[in-house]
Protein backbone atom coordinates (compact mmCIF):
# COMPACT_ATOMS: atom_id res chain seq x y z
CA UNK A 1 0.00 0.00 0.00
CA UNK A 2 2.79 2.53 1.40
CA UNK A 3 4.74 1.29 -1.62
CA UNK A 4 2.38 1.73 -3.98
CA UNK A 5 1.75 5.32 -2.91
CA UNK A 6 5.54 6.55 -2.75
CA UNK A 7 6.85 6.32 -5.91
CA UNK A 8 11.03 5.30 -5.94
CA UNK A 9 11.64 7.95 -7.65
CA UNK A 10 10.08 10.23 -4.70
CA UNK A 11 12.28 8.16 -2.21
CA UNK A 12 15.74 8.62 -3.85
CA UNK A 13 15.11 12.36 -4.20
CA UNK A 14 15.91 15.45 -1.60
CA UNK A 15 13.19 16.47 -1.03
CA UNK A 16 12.32 12.72 0.64
CA UNK A 17 15.63 13.37 2.32
CA UNK A 18 14.30 16.82 4.00
CA UNK A 19 11.11 14.81 5.09
CA UNK A 20 13.01 11.85 7.01
CA UNK A 21 15.60 14.00 8.67
CA UNK A 22 13.46 15.29 11.47
CA UNK A 23 12.81 12.06 12.60
CA UNK A 24 16.56 12.14 13.95
CA UNK A 25 15.25 14.18 16.66
CA UNK A 26 12.29 11.92 17.50
CA UNK A 27 14.53 9.99 20.02
CA UNK A 28 14.06 13.04 22.73
CA UNK A 29 17.78 12.08 24.46
CA UNK A 30 19.20 14.83 22.65
CA UNK A 31 16.39 17.14 21.72
CA UNK A 32 15.79 21.05 22.50
CA UNK A 33 12.07 19.46 21.62
CA UNK A 34 12.17 17.13 25.15
CA UNK A 35 12.91 20.05 27.83
CA UNK A 36 13.91 18.69 31.09
CA UNK A 37 14.82 21.47 33.14
CA UNK A 38 13.99 25.27 33.90
CA UNK A 39 16.56 26.69 31.24
CA UNK A 40 15.55 24.53 28.39
CA UNK A 41 11.98 25.55 29.03
CA UNK A 42 12.78 29.00 28.77
CA UNK A 43 14.51 28.22 25.43
CA UNK A 44 11.61 26.68 23.82
CA UNK A 45 9.45 28.67 24.72
CA UNK A 46 11.62 31.52 22.80
CA UNK A 47 11.40 28.86 20.16
CA UNK A 48 7.76 28.26 19.81
CA UNK A 49 7.01 32.50 20.25
CA UNK A 50 9.66 33.13 17.03
CA UNK A 51 8.31 30.44 15.34
CA UNK A 52 4.36 31.17 15.56
CA UNK A 53 5.21 35.03 14.59
CA UNK A 54 7.49 33.65 11.61
CA UNK A 55 4.13 31.79 10.62
CA UNK A 56 2.05 34.68 11.38
CA UNK A 57 4.67 37.28 9.30
CA UNK A 58 4.56 35.13 6.26
CA UNK A 59 0.95 34.62 6.16
CA UNK A 60 0.69 38.51 6.34
CA UNK A 61 3.51 38.81 3.90
CA UNK A 62 2.18 36.58 1.50
CA UNK A 63 -1.23 37.50 1.93
CA UNK A 64 -0.25 41.72 1.04
CA UNK A 65 1.30 40.30 -1.78
CA UNK A 66 -1.82 38.42 -3.14
CA UNK A 67 -3.59 41.19 -2.64
CA UNK A 68 -1.57 43.22 -4.24
CA UNK A 69 -1.02 41.43 -6.96
CA UNK A 70 -4.23 38.97 -7.69
CA UNK A 71 -6.98 40.59 -5.75
CA UNK A 72 -6.36 44.43 -6.12
CA UNK A 73 -4.15 44.91 -8.48
CA UNK A 74 -4.16 48.88 -9.04
CA UNK A 75 -1.71 51.51 -8.96
CA UNK A 76 -1.00 52.59 -5.40
CA UNK A 77 -0.86 56.41 -4.29
CA UNK A 78 2.79 56.91 -3.96
CA UNK A 79 2.32 58.88 -0.58
CA UNK A 80 0.74 55.67 1.00
CA UNK A 81 2.93 53.00 -0.51
CA UNK A 82 5.84 55.46 0.85
CA UNK A 83 4.79 55.37 4.70
CA UNK A 84 3.96 51.70 4.37
CA UNK A 85 7.15 50.76 3.43
CA UNK A 86 8.13 52.98 6.94
CA UNK A 87 5.87 51.37 8.70
CA UNK A 88 5.98 47.55 7.89
CA UNK A 89 9.51 48.06 6.82
CA UNK A 90 11.23 49.61 8.96
CA UNK A 91 9.52 50.58 11.89
CA UNK A 92 7.91 47.32 12.36
CA UNK A 93 11.21 44.96 12.43
CA UNK A 94 12.65 47.30 14.45
CA UNK A 95 10.37 47.28 17.35
CA UNK A 96 9.59 43.28 16.68
CA UNK A 97 13.39 42.65 16.77
CA UNK A 98 14.36 45.27 19.89
CA UNK A 99 11.40 43.19 21.76
CA UNK A 100 13.20 39.83 20.64
CA UNK A 101 16.00 40.94 21.53
CA UNK A 102 15.41 42.73 25.07
CA UNK A 103 13.33 39.23 25.82
CA UNK A 104 16.22 36.87 24.31
CA UNK A 105 18.72 39.32 26.99
CA UNK A 106 16.57 39.29 29.86
CA UNK A 107 16.33 35.36 30.05
CA UNK A 108 19.98 35.06 30.18
CA UNK A 109 20.72 36.26 33.78
CA UNK A 110 18.72 33.47 34.52
CA UNK A 111 20.97 30.95 33.51
CA UNK A 112 24.14 32.55 34.86
CA UNK A 113 22.55 32.71 38.44
CA UNK A 114 24.38 30.99 41.41
CA UNK A 115 24.04 27.06 42.13
CA UNK A 116 22.29 25.88 45.06
CA UNK A 117 25.74 24.65 46.45
CA UNK A 118 26.98 21.42 43.63
CA UNK A 119 29.39 22.72 41.06
CA UNK A 120 30.71 20.39 38.21
CA UNK A 121 33.76 21.01 36.66
CA UNK A 122 34.17 19.93 33.14
CA UNK A 123 37.30 19.85 31.25
CA UNK A 124 37.20 19.28 27.18
CA UNK A 125 39.98 17.10 26.11
CA UNK A 126 40.59 15.15 22.94
CA UNK A 127 37.63 13.98 22.27
CA UNK A 128 36.41 13.17 25.90
CA UNK A 129 35.35 14.74 29.04
CA UNK A 130 37.11 14.91 32.50
CA UNK A 131 34.59 15.86 35.02
CA UNK A 132 34.97 16.83 38.83
CA UNK A 133 32.22 16.91 41.52
CA UNK A 134 32.76 19.64 44.29
CA UNK A 135 29.33 19.17 46.51
CA UNK A 136 29.66 22.40 48.88
CA UNK A 137 32.54 22.49 51.12
CA UNK A 138 34.79 19.97 49.27
CA UNK A 139 38.26 20.39 49.36
CA UNK A 140 38.94 17.73 46.61
CA UNK A 141 36.36 16.89 43.90
CA UNK A 142 35.23 13.56 42.70
CA UNK A 143 36.74 12.86 39.51
CA UNK A 144 34.87 10.68 36.77
CA UNK A 145 34.74 11.09 32.98
CA UNK A 146 32.29 11.56 29.88
CA UNK A 147 28.92 11.21 32.21
CA UNK A 148 27.49 14.28 33.72
CA UNK A 149 24.98 13.59 36.76
CA UNK A 150 22.55 15.80 38.20
CA UNK A 151 20.17 15.70 40.92
CA UNK A 152 16.86 17.07 40.33
CA UNK A 153 15.20 20.35 41.32
CA UNK A 154 18.57 22.57 42.20
CA UNK A 155 20.74 24.35 40.12
CA UNK A 156 24.19 23.04 39.67
CA UNK A 157 26.76 25.55 38.50
CA UNK A 158 29.11 23.87 35.52
CA UNK A 159 32.52 25.33 35.69
CA UNK A 160 33.91 24.66 31.57
CA UNK A 161 37.49 24.42 30.58
CA UNK A 162 39.10 23.22 27.63
CA UNK A 163 42.70 21.63 26.83
CA UNK A 164 44.23 22.95 23.34
CA UNK A 165 41.21 23.27 21.13
CA UNK A 166 37.81 25.16 21.54
CA UNK A 167 34.84 22.61 21.82
CA UNK A 168 31.67 23.64 23.41
CA UNK A 169 29.05 21.86 26.10
CA UNK A 170 25.51 21.39 24.93
CA UNK A 171 22.87 19.38 26.22
CA UNK A 172 20.07 20.15 24.18
CA UNK A 173 17.22 19.02 26.91
CA UNK A 174 18.44 21.03 29.71
CA UNK A 175 19.46 24.09 28.40
CA UNK A 176 22.10 26.56 26.07
CA UNK A 177 25.36 25.90 24.54
CA UNK A 178 28.31 27.31 26.28
CA UNK A 179 31.93 27.68 24.76
CA UNK A 180 34.91 25.77 26.23
CA UNK A 181 37.84 27.85 25.75
CA UNK A 182 41.69 26.64 26.65
CA UNK A 183 42.94 29.08 29.45
CA UNK A 184 39.79 30.55 30.43
CA UNK A 185 36.57 29.33 33.09
CA UNK A 186 33.37 29.88 31.59
CA UNK A 187 30.20 29.14 33.96
CA UNK A 188 26.70 27.85 32.75
CA UNK A 189 23.82 26.94 35.60
CA UNK A 190 21.51 24.59 34.59
CA UNK A 191 18.16 23.64 36.66
CA UNK A 192 17.04 20.25 35.39
CA UNK A 193 13.97 18.77 37.20
CA UNK A 194 12.75 15.78 34.90
CA UNK A 195 14.65 12.58 36.26
CA UNK A 196 15.92 10.37 33.20
CA UNK A 197 18.98 9.96 30.63
CA UNK A 198 19.35 12.79 27.93
CA UNK A 199 23.09 13.16 25.69
CA UNK A 200 25.04 15.99 25.27
CA UNK A 201 27.08 16.65 22.52
CA UNK A 202 30.29 19.26 21.74
CA UNK A 203 28.67 21.68 19.68
CA UNK A 204 32.03 23.55 18.50
CA UNK A 205 34.07 21.93 15.79
CA UNK A 206 37.18 20.91 17.45
CA UNK A 207 38.89 18.26 14.71
CA UNK A 208 39.03 14.50 13.46
CA UNK A 209 36.18 13.46 16.18
CA UNK A 210 34.10 16.17 16.93
CA UNK A 211 31.13 14.28 15.93
CA UNK A 212 32.08 11.50 18.27
CA UNK A 213 32.70 13.99 20.78
CA UNK A 214 29.58 13.22 23.46
CA UNK A 215 28.60 12.11 26.67
CA UNK A 216 25.08 10.74 28.75
CA UNK A 217 23.94 13.66 31.02
CA UNK A 218 21.40 11.82 33.95
CA UNK A 219 19.32 13.70 35.98
CA UNK A 220 18.60 11.73 39.51
CA UNK A 221 16.53 12.32 42.62
CA UNK A 222 18.53 14.10 45.09
CA UNK A 223 18.57 11.34 47.21
CA UNK A 224 19.79 8.70 44.44
CA UNK A 225 22.45 11.45 43.43
CA UNK A 226 23.68 11.74 47.06
CA UNK A 227 24.18 7.67 47.36
CA UNK A 228 25.36 7.64 43.80
CA UNK A 229 28.10 10.09 44.37
CA UNK A 230 29.12 8.61 47.26
CA UNK A 231 29.70 5.20 45.18
CA UNK A 232 31.57 7.29 42.79
CA UNK A 233 34.13 8.48 45.76
CA UNK A 234 34.47 5.10 46.70
CA UNK A 235 37.83 3.28 45.16
CA UNK A 236 37.39 0.32 42.48
CA UNK A 237 36.23 -2.35 43.19
CA UNK A 238 38.90 -5.54 43.12
CA UNK A 239 38.43 -8.24 40.41
CA UNK A 240 36.49 -10.69 41.58
CA UNK A 241 36.91 -13.40 38.62
CA UNK A 242 39.90 -15.14 37.23
CA UNK A 243 39.36 -13.25 34.01
CA UNK A 244 38.83 -10.16 35.71
CA UNK A 245 42.10 -10.63 37.51
CA UNK A 246 44.21 -12.02 34.29
CA UNK A 247 42.59 -8.37 32.55
CA UNK A 248 44.02 -6.58 35.42
CA UNK A 249 47.58 -7.89 35.65
CA UNK A 250 47.44 -6.99 31.63
CA UNK A 251 46.06 -3.77 32.13
CA UNK A 252 49.69 -3.68 34.08
CA UNK A 253 51.85 -5.14 31.53
CA UNK A 254 50.47 -3.30 28.83
CA UNK A 255 50.83 0.45 30.61
CA UNK A 256 46.90 1.14 30.26
CA UNK A 257 48.19 2.58 33.93
CA UNK A 258 50.44 4.67 32.66
CA UNK A 259 47.20 7.22 30.88
CA UNK A 260 44.26 5.62 33.03
CA UNK A 261 43.46 6.43 36.71
CA UNK A 262 41.67 3.54 38.53
CA UNK A 263 41.78 4.38 41.97
CA UNK A 264 42.86 2.43 44.76
CA UNK A 265 45.53 0.69 42.43
CA UNK A 266 48.62 1.88 41.51
CA UNK A 267 47.08 2.72 38.17
CA UNK A 268 47.72 6.88 38.04
CA UNK A 269 47.82 7.65 34.96
CA UNK A 270 46.09 11.22 33.83
CA UNK A 271 46.58 10.75 30.21
CA UNK A 272 42.62 9.27 29.61
CA UNK A 273 39.49 9.36 31.20
CA UNK A 274 39.62 8.07 35.09
CA UNK A 275 38.23 4.73 34.90
CA UNK A 276 37.68 3.55 38.46
CA UNK A 277 33.93 3.07 37.87
CA UNK A 278 34.13 3.09 33.85
CA UNK A 279 31.31 -0.23 34.31
CA UNK A 280 28.56 2.48 36.26
CA UNK A 281 29.12 5.19 33.27
CA UNK A 282 26.19 3.83 30.45
CA UNK A 283 28.61 4.74 27.74
CA UNK A 284 32.14 3.64 25.83
CA UNK A 285 34.12 6.55 23.77
CA UNK A 286 32.52 9.34 24.91
CA UNK A 287 28.57 8.86 25.22
CA UNK A 288 29.02 6.67 21.04
CA UNK A 289 28.93 3.40 21.89
CA UNK A 290 27.10 0.70 24.47
CA UNK A 291 30.04 -0.47 26.63
CA UNK A 292 29.10 -4.14 25.96
CA UNK A 293 32.46 -7.42 25.96
CA UNK A 294 32.45 -6.86 22.91
CA UNK A 295 32.57 -3.20 22.08
CA UNK A 296 35.09 -2.85 24.64
CA UNK A 297 37.13 -5.62 22.76
CA UNK A 298 37.08 -3.72 19.65
CA UNK A 299 37.70 -0.36 21.29
CA UNK A 300 40.98 -1.28 22.89
CA UNK A 301 42.75 -3.30 19.71
CA UNK A 302 41.52 -0.57 17.48
CA UNK A 303 40.66 2.87 18.92
CA UNK A 304 42.05 4.43 16.02
CA UNK A 305 39.58 2.94 13.95
CA UNK A 306 36.53 3.62 16.06
CA UNK A 307 37.26 7.37 16.82
CA UNK A 308 39.96 9.42 14.16
CA UNK A 309 43.03 10.94 15.83
CA UNK A 310 42.50 9.53 18.82
CA UNK A 311 45.01 9.75 21.85
CA UNK A 312 45.09 5.89 22.61
CA UNK A 313 46.95 3.65 21.17
CA UNK A 314 45.47 0.63 18.94
CA UNK A 315 46.50 -2.70 21.16
CA UNK A 316 46.29 -4.52 18.21
CA UNK A 317 48.40 -7.34 18.78
CA UNK A 318 46.67 -8.26 21.92
CA UNK A 319 44.88 -11.87 20.70
CA UNK A 320 41.34 -12.44 21.28
CA UNK A 321 41.56 -14.03 24.98
CA UNK A 322 43.64 -11.03 26.20
CA UNK A 323 41.13 -8.43 25.04
CA UNK A 324 38.73 -10.58 26.53
CA UNK A 325 40.32 -10.75 29.68
CA UNK A 326 40.44 -6.42 29.75
CA UNK A 327 37.16 -6.43 28.97
CA UNK A 328 35.94 -8.13 31.85
CA UNK A 329 38.36 -6.39 34.13
CA UNK A 330 36.54 -3.15 32.83
CA UNK A 331 33.44 -4.43 33.06
CA UNK A 332 33.99 -4.80 36.64
CA UNK A 333 34.85 -1.36 37.43
CA UNK A 334 31.59 -0.89 38.80
CA UNK B 1 45.54 66.70 -6.66
CA UNK B 2 47.51 67.94 -10.25
CA UNK B 3 45.41 70.77 -12.05
CA UNK B 4 44.33 69.28 -15.40
CA UNK B 5 42.17 70.96 -18.13
CA UNK B 6 38.95 69.21 -17.85
CA UNK B 7 36.05 69.69 -20.71
CA UNK B 8 34.00 72.04 -19.21
CA UNK B 9 31.42 69.40 -17.95
CA UNK B 10 33.57 67.58 -15.62
CA UNK B 11 34.63 70.99 -14.35
CA UNK B 12 31.09 71.48 -13.19
CA UNK B 13 31.25 68.69 -11.36
CA UNK B 14 34.61 69.28 -9.68
CA UNK B 15 33.34 72.09 -8.17
CA UNK B 16 29.80 70.61 -7.32
CA UNK B 17 31.71 67.72 -5.41
CA UNK B 18 33.69 70.35 -3.62
CA UNK B 19 30.45 72.11 -2.19
CA UNK B 20 29.21 68.57 -1.57
CA UNK B 21 32.25 67.34 0.18
CA UNK B 22 30.15 68.34 3.90
CA UNK B 23 27.11 66.18 2.37
CA UNK B 24 28.96 63.30 1.85
CA UNK B 25 31.03 63.67 5.28
CA UNK B 26 27.36 64.12 6.50
CA UNK B 27 26.58 60.62 5.07
CA UNK B 28 29.09 58.61 6.94
CA UNK B 29 28.82 60.49 10.23
CA UNK B 30 26.16 58.60 12.11
CA UNK B 31 27.61 55.18 10.99
CA UNK B 32 30.72 56.58 12.77
CA UNK B 33 29.40 57.39 15.76
CA UNK B 34 27.32 54.19 16.25
CA UNK B 35 31.32 52.52 14.72
CA UNK B 36 32.90 54.67 17.84
CA UNK B 37 29.53 53.86 20.44
CA UNK B 38 29.73 49.95 20.12
CA UNK B 39 33.99 50.04 20.37
CA UNK B 40 34.01 52.27 23.46
CA UNK B 41 31.16 50.01 25.01
CA UNK B 42 32.67 46.62 24.02
CA UNK B 43 36.07 47.61 24.67
CA UNK B 44 34.85 49.31 27.96
CA UNK B 45 33.28 46.23 29.29
CA UNK B 46 36.11 43.77 28.14
CA UNK B 47 38.49 45.69 30.20
CA UNK B 48 35.89 46.68 32.89
CA UNK B 49 35.32 42.77 33.23
CA UNK B 50 38.98 41.57 33.10
CA UNK B 51 40.48 44.29 35.75
CA UNK B 52 37.88 45.27 37.99
CA UNK B 53 34.25 43.39 37.36
CA UNK B 54 34.85 40.71 39.91
CA UNK B 55 35.16 43.35 42.85
CA UNK B 56 33.62 46.27 41.37
CA UNK B 57 30.34 44.63 40.22
CA UNK B 58 28.74 46.70 37.11
CA UNK B 59 27.27 49.47 37.80
CA UNK B 60 29.35 52.00 36.68
CA UNK B 61 29.83 50.18 33.77
CA UNK B 62 26.47 50.29 32.86
CA UNK B 63 25.93 53.61 33.89
CA UNK B 64 28.39 54.54 31.56
CA UNK B 65 26.70 52.62 29.21
CA UNK B 66 23.72 54.48 29.14
CA UNK B 67 26.23 58.01 29.54
CA UNK B 68 27.52 56.54 25.71
CA UNK B 69 24.49 55.91 24.53
CA UNK B 70 22.66 59.47 25.30
CA UNK B 71 25.42 60.75 24.07
CA UNK B 72 26.04 59.04 20.97
CA UNK B 73 21.81 59.28 20.34
CA UNK B 74 21.97 62.82 20.79
CA UNK B 75 25.01 63.00 17.83
CA UNK B 76 23.20 60.85 15.75
CA UNK B 77 20.09 62.84 16.14
CA UNK B 78 21.72 66.63 15.35
CA UNK B 79 23.12 64.72 12.43
CA UNK B 80 20.05 63.12 10.86
CA UNK B 81 17.66 66.45 11.84
CA UNK B 82 20.36 68.57 9.73
CA UNK B 83 19.93 65.86 7.00
CA UNK B 84 16.69 66.15 7.26
CA UNK B 85 16.73 69.47 6.30
CA UNK B 86 18.92 68.97 3.59
CA UNK B 87 16.94 66.31 1.94
CA UNK B 88 13.29 68.38 2.36
CA UNK B 89 11.13 65.06 0.91
CA UNK B 90 8.26 67.33 -0.24
CA UNK B 91 10.50 68.96 -3.13
CA UNK B 92 12.81 66.18 -4.45
CA UNK B 93 12.43 63.28 -6.35
CA UNK B 94 14.70 60.31 -6.73
CA UNK B 95 14.17 60.33 -10.42
CA UNK B 96 16.53 63.83 -11.46
CA UNK B 97 19.08 62.79 -10.19
CA UNK B 98 21.11 65.01 -12.96
CA UNK B 99 20.02 68.14 -11.21
CA UNK B 100 22.66 69.20 -9.05
CA UNK B 101 19.97 70.64 -6.78
CA UNK B 102 18.38 66.85 -6.24
CA UNK B 103 21.86 65.43 -6.25
CA UNK B 104 22.15 68.21 -2.81
CA UNK B 105 18.38 66.56 -1.68
CA UNK B 106 19.51 62.63 -2.44
CA UNK B 107 22.38 63.27 -0.17
CA UNK B 108 20.31 64.31 2.32
CA UNK B 109 17.88 61.77 2.09
CA UNK B 110 20.55 59.14 2.04
CA UNK B 111 21.90 60.19 5.80
CA UNK B 112 18.72 60.60 7.23
CA UNK B 113 18.11 56.67 6.67
CA UNK B 114 21.65 55.74 8.00
CA UNK B 115 20.86 58.06 10.94
CA UNK B 116 17.56 56.10 11.65
CA UNK B 117 19.66 52.99 10.99
CA UNK B 118 22.10 54.01 13.08
CA UNK B 119 19.87 54.53 16.08
CA UNK B 120 18.05 51.41 15.64
CA UNK B 121 22.08 50.15 16.15
CA UNK B 122 23.16 51.95 18.77
CA UNK B 123 20.08 51.12 21.17
CA UNK B 124 20.84 47.22 20.34
CA UNK B 125 24.36 47.41 20.92
CA UNK B 126 23.35 49.32 24.83
CA UNK B 127 20.39 46.55 25.12
CA UNK B 128 22.57 43.96 27.15
CA UNK B 129 23.91 46.53 29.17
CA UNK B 130 20.50 47.38 30.72
CA UNK B 131 20.24 43.03 31.32
CA UNK B 132 23.56 41.95 32.27
CA UNK B 133 23.71 42.05 36.24
CA UNK B 134 27.47 40.21 36.31
CA UNK B 135 30.15 39.74 34.54
CA UNK B 136 29.62 36.33 33.45
C1 LIG C 1 48.54 6.94 25.54
C2 LIG C 1 47.54 6.92 26.55
C3 LIG C 1 46.59 5.73 26.65
C4 LIG C 1 46.90 4.42 26.84
C5 LIG C 1 48.29 3.80 26.96
C6 LIG C 1 45.64 3.73 26.95
N1 LIG C 1 44.61 4.60 26.82
FE1 LIG C 1 42.64 4.14 26.99
N2 LIG C 1 42.18 6.04 26.51
C7 LIG C 1 43.08 7.06 26.28
C8 LIG C 1 42.37 8.23 25.86
C9 LIG C 1 42.97 9.58 25.52
C10 LIG C 1 41.00 7.88 25.84
C11 LIG C 1 39.83 8.78 25.45
C12 LIG C 1 39.60 8.64 23.98
C13 LIG C 1 38.38 9.34 23.48
O1 LIG C 1 37.27 8.98 23.85
O2 LIG C 1 38.54 10.27 22.66
C14 LIG C 1 40.93 6.50 26.28
C15 LIG C 1 39.72 5.82 26.45
C16 LIG C 1 39.64 4.56 26.98
C17 LIG C 1 38.41 3.91 27.35
C18 LIG C 1 37.01 4.51 27.22
C19 LIG C 1 36.69 5.37 28.41
C20 LIG C 1 35.32 5.99 28.38
O3 LIG C 1 34.93 6.60 29.37
O4 LIG C 1 34.64 5.93 27.36
C21 LIG C 1 38.73 2.69 27.81
C22 LIG C 1 37.77 1.65 28.33
C23 LIG C 1 40.17 2.57 27.74
N3 LIG C 1 40.68 3.74 27.24
C24 LIG C 1 40.87 1.44 28.10
C25 LIG C 1 42.23 1.30 27.91
C26 LIG C 1 42.95 0.06 28.10
C27 LIG C 1 42.32 -1.25 28.53
C28 LIG C 1 44.24 0.31 27.81
C29 LIG C 1 45.41 -0.66 27.80
C30 LIG C 1 45.24 -1.83 26.99
C31 LIG C 1 44.34 1.72 27.49
N4 LIG C 1 43.11 2.27 27.55
C32 LIG C 1 45.51 2.38 27.17
C33 LIG C 1 44.44 6.98 26.42
C34 LIG C 1 45.16 5.82 26.62
CU1 LIG D 1 34.89 19.16 20.95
Amino acid sequence: MLRKAISPRFLRSPACLLLVLPLAACDGRQSVLNAAGQDSRQLLYLFIVMLAGAVVLWLGLNGLFLYVTRLRPQALKIHNVNWFLFGAGVLFPSVVIGALLAWGLSIMPAQRAAGDGLRIAVHAEEWWWRVEYWPKGATTPIVSANEIRFPAGSRSELHLSADTYIHSLWIPALGGKMDMIPGRTTVLTLHPDLEGFYRGQCAELCGASHALMAFQAVVMAPDDFARWLKDQAASAPPPTSPAATRGEALFRDEGCGACHTVRGTEFVGAVGPDLTHFASRGTLGAGNWQPTAENLMAWIAHADDLKPDVAMPAYDWLDPDQLADLAAYLKGLT
Amino acid sequence: MAQRSLPPTDREDEDELRDESLSLWRIAFSPIIWAAHFLLCYAGAAIWCARVGPTQGTAFLRLSVLALTLIALGLIGWVGWRALQQWRPEASTADRLHHPENRHHFLGHAAVLLSLISVVGVIYVALPALFIGTCQ
